[in-house]
């Protein structure tokens, strides 16, 4: 399994939703990666992604390839765990 | 005025008469008036232009004709005279007052040097005696921007090379500027200063002539490019009902007027861009639009989409061309911008493939993208403003767009590693430091301007105080204040051991480096209320000044970084957040990486793809930029061939050759891009030529096809 990394920012309305996401998968032992977009870390990892806009997630598989990402939008649970499991 | 001061008679005569206020003594002034010696004069300089007390003015003034009487001199200059003076201020430890009696200027022997050889900081001054105007005057401004506009902590940072602190030599200037053509159509030419004054322009050659008129009256006030905005837009509805080749011959004049050389700045040719679009910029479409005599034609700018257009592609033609022998045009520079409109506006194609042969032909060509809903104003080589909302309200009346950056300050980025010894901790806090020196600097600076620009229309800085549309000229809550870059490749070499193009590892610490920066002027740019912002410094001679400071303070182990020959002293860093210039990659691998650092540098960046001789199809390149717009975050793209143009016989060819390749002469110059615009390589500095030398050209993936050359990708 690949990993699953999460973009967030504060004061971004929609990012609470996304956080929930992968605190719910972080349970079920998905290597889950938070990135804050205010931090160095969190700006630069968004940049490698070319990610501009909050909140957006990256599946990567183990070969560090990207899957699928959803940028500026928050997808369901049901979604995510969907390319997780493929 | 330099005055002379003649010894009468014998120096014993002197001693005895010292108690007295007239000693034989006479000052001889270039003006061939005579004036009798007069220590008063010492001690009014101090009291005027230091904070030294009177007595010990007069005690200094004493002391000085002491020693002038005891020496065996015939003749003093005052000069000489104010050295004096300055030893007897450091004996007493009276630095600061020092400082600001000390006289500026060139050694005898230095300005000798200046008159006779070339000074190659800036490619685009070609040697002469405006030349040299331009840098005698530099070098003064130079030293008094160190002494008595910037600190001393910030000058010391400079003069080490931990900044640079650009064009000194015009620090009493803003840097580069973004203009809006609709300001002299309606207000017409009415210059502070000017002579005469011009009622607005009823037709196209006439504001063209303005146009250039203003440009040079801007070009004397401004450090950098001058950039114009839309500008075949706002020249639309002055071109109603022209014919072909009235349209033809008005594209012409434009190219041919601003690639000529001028005499601000010394003598170079004035530094234009011109924003173009092949769409009417969404922010313009139900603005009024001025036309012939400065008045509002009744329709919007939407309505002249057909001008706008004709014009645009009548100026590639021109372009095309090239100049009167076929070499490419310098100046003035089109950017084209392209946007999702772009897209949607018929006939793009045709135009995207006419601007791509161009730009494969002769290589003038700029593609600026403006992704999803941003707008830039470009200028410059890169520099560019983003609009947001405040300047799409003024969009309605568009001859308030006028932007500037105050000033550029850049950072040596290797410096940093060097200091940093490989503990990233220690790396970060460095740069902050720096980063934290760059702001002060700025603020020094704007200082210093506002001080010019509060003397008004009367002022120092009267076109810039200017107001004709209830706003000043130059706008400063609208200035930017730059801050830059150089060698983030040998940054991360040195801390890493890996150049950026080696490693992912490595390629993602520099973009740690940047966001660190980006994270730093947002900060202080809400702490003070000014805009800093991060630019890619084109680094046309700081790059090549930094290396050979860090040859100097950081050997050896810069000189196993520097890039270039460092016993030719063709040394280099890469610049800004560039990928080594020499790495073997694919060109459109390039710019998606590079780009992946442009959204990050919101003052504007820009990928060079350099192209030798070859001459790919414009399917291709077009394929190469549609391509760039859609899969990268790159913001700007420019396509470089190479030209050798013949002093014997005046012909050109393609690629850098050491002779004619049509009468066989070695009396050639080579033509391409320097850092944003074309120029004859004789001019460059050393550095660049190194630079030159390891571009690579991309030879791996240009393949002939059955279309044409085709740029891989």
């Amino acid at each position: 399994m690949g990993s699953i990394k999460i973009f967030t920012k504060a004061h971004c309305p929609k990012c609470p939703a996304v956080k929930e996401i992968g605190a719910a998968l972080k349970k079920e032992g998905v290597p889950v990666l938070n990135f804050d977009l205010d931090t160095i870390d969190g700006l630069a990892e968004a940049s490698f992604y070319s990610i501009l806009s909050t909140p957006s997630i990256v599946i990567e598989d183990e070969r560090e390839r990207e899957v699928v990402s959803w940028r500026g939008v928050v997808p369901s649970l049901q979604e995510v765990k969907q390319y997780l499991l493929k | 005025m330099a005055t002379v001061i003649e010894m009468k008679g014998d120096h014993q005569e002197f001693k005895e008469e010292i108690e007295t206020t007239d000693m034989a003594l006479f000052v001889r002034t270039s003006d061939e008036a005579m004036y009798g010696w007069d220590r008063q004069k010492i001690v009014d300089a101090l009291i005027r232009e230091t904070y030294v007390d009177f007595d010990t003015a007069k005690e200094i003034a004493r002391e000085v004709e002491d020693l002038i009487a005891t020496s065996k001199i015939k003749m003093i200059t005052a000069p000489l005279i104010r050295e004096l003076v300055d030893t007897k201020l450091i004996e007493r430890g009276l630095e600061q007052a020092r400082k600001m009696h000390t006289r500026l200027g060139m050694p005898l022997y230095d300005v000798d040097q200046l008159i006779l050889h070339p000074n190659k900081e800036n490619a685009n001054v070609p040697h002469g005696p405006e030349a040299t105007n331009l840098t005698l005057a530099e070098r003064i401004k130079k030293e008094y921007a160190l002494l008595s506009v910037f600190s001393q902590e910030v000058a010391d940072a400079h003069m080490r090379g931990d900044i640079h602190l650009h064009d000194l030599g015009f620090i009493d200037r803003p840097y580069c500027s973004g203009q809006s053509l609709e300001y002299i159509k309606r207000f017409g030419l009415s210059l502070p200063n000017s002579i005469a004054m011009a009622k607005p322009a009823k037709h196209p050659e006439v504001l063209l002539a303005h146009m250039v008129k203003f440009a040079a009256a801007l070009q004397s006030h401004f450090a950098g490019a001058i950039g114009w905005d839309s500008i075949n837009l706002f020249f639309a509805p002055y071109l109603e009902g022209l014919s072909d080749p009235e349209l033809e011959q008005l594209a012409q004049m434009m190219i041919f007027e601003f690639s000529q050389q001028a005499v601000a700045r010394g003598g170079q040719a004035i530094f234009t861009d011109l924003n173009l679009y092949w769409e009417i910029p969404k922010h313009f479409e139900n603005v009024p639009a001025i036309g012939p005599g400065g008045k509002f034609t009744g329709k919007t700018y939407s309505d002249y989409l057909k001008e706008s257009q004709r014009f645009a592609k009548a100026l590639f033609d021109v372009y095309q061309e090239g100049d009167g022998s076929g070499r490419p045009f310098f100046f003035p520079k089109p950017l084209v911008h392209i946007t999702e409109k772009f897209f949607q506006t018929p006939g793009h194609m045709d135009f995207l493939y006419h601007i791509c042969d161009v730009a494969s032909e002769k290589g003038n060509t700029y593609f600026v993208f403006d992704r999803g809903e941003t707008a830039k104003i470009s200028e410059c080589c890169r520099l560019s403003f983003k609009l947001d909302q405040t300047d799409f309200e003024d969009a309605k009346q568009p001859w308030k767009m006028r932007y500037c950056a105050l000033q550029n300050v850049t950072l040596n980025l290797p410096r940093i590693a060097y200091l940093a010894k490989g503990e990233d901790s220690k790396l970060f806090s460095k740069v902050a430091e720096f980063v934290e020196m760059t702001v002060k600097a700025h603020l020094e600076k704007k200082l210093f301007i506002e001080k010019l620009l509060s003397l008004g229309e009367k002022g120092p800085l009267a076109l810039l105080a200017m107001d004709r549309d209830g706003s000043p000229y130059l706008r400063m809550h609208r200035a930017s204040f730059l801050v830059g870059m150089v060698g983030l490749n040998e940054l991360v070499q040195i801390h890493t051991g890996q150049e950026m193009h080696q490693s992912k590892q490595a390629f993602k610490f520099g973009l740690k480096v940047i966001a660190h920066m980006k994270l730093l002027v947002d900060k202080f740019s809400q702490r003070y209320g000014m805009r800093f912002v991060l630019e890619q410094t084109p680094a046309e001679s700081t790059a090549y000044r930094f290396a050979k400071l860090d040859l100097k303070y950081h050997s050896p182990k810069s000189g196993h970084i520097v890039k270039g020959d460092i016993s030719k002293g063709e040394v280099y860093y890469t610049n800004s957040t560039y990928l080594n210039n020499s790495a073997v990659l694919n060109p459109i691998e390039r710019v998606r990486q590079e780009g992946l650092f442009h959204p990050l540098i919101e003052a504007g960046a820009l990928t060079h793809i350099w192209l030798g001789e070859a001459r790919p199809s414009k399917s291709s390149l077009a394929n190469f930029v549609m391509k760039t717009f859609r899969w990268t975050q790159n913001d700007q793209i420019a396509f470089s061939p190479e030209f050798t143009t013949c002093n014997t016989c005046s012909r050109t060819s393609r690629s850098l050759r050491s002779s004619c390749a049509y009468c066989g002469s070695e009396d050639v110059d080579g033509i391409t891009r320097i850092t944003g615009y074309f120029t004859k390589v004789s001019s460059w500095n050393k550095g660049k030529i190194g630079e030159l030398r390891n571009r690579y050209r991309n030879q791996a993936f240009l393949e002939e096809r059955e279309g044409g050359m085709a740029l891989e990708v």
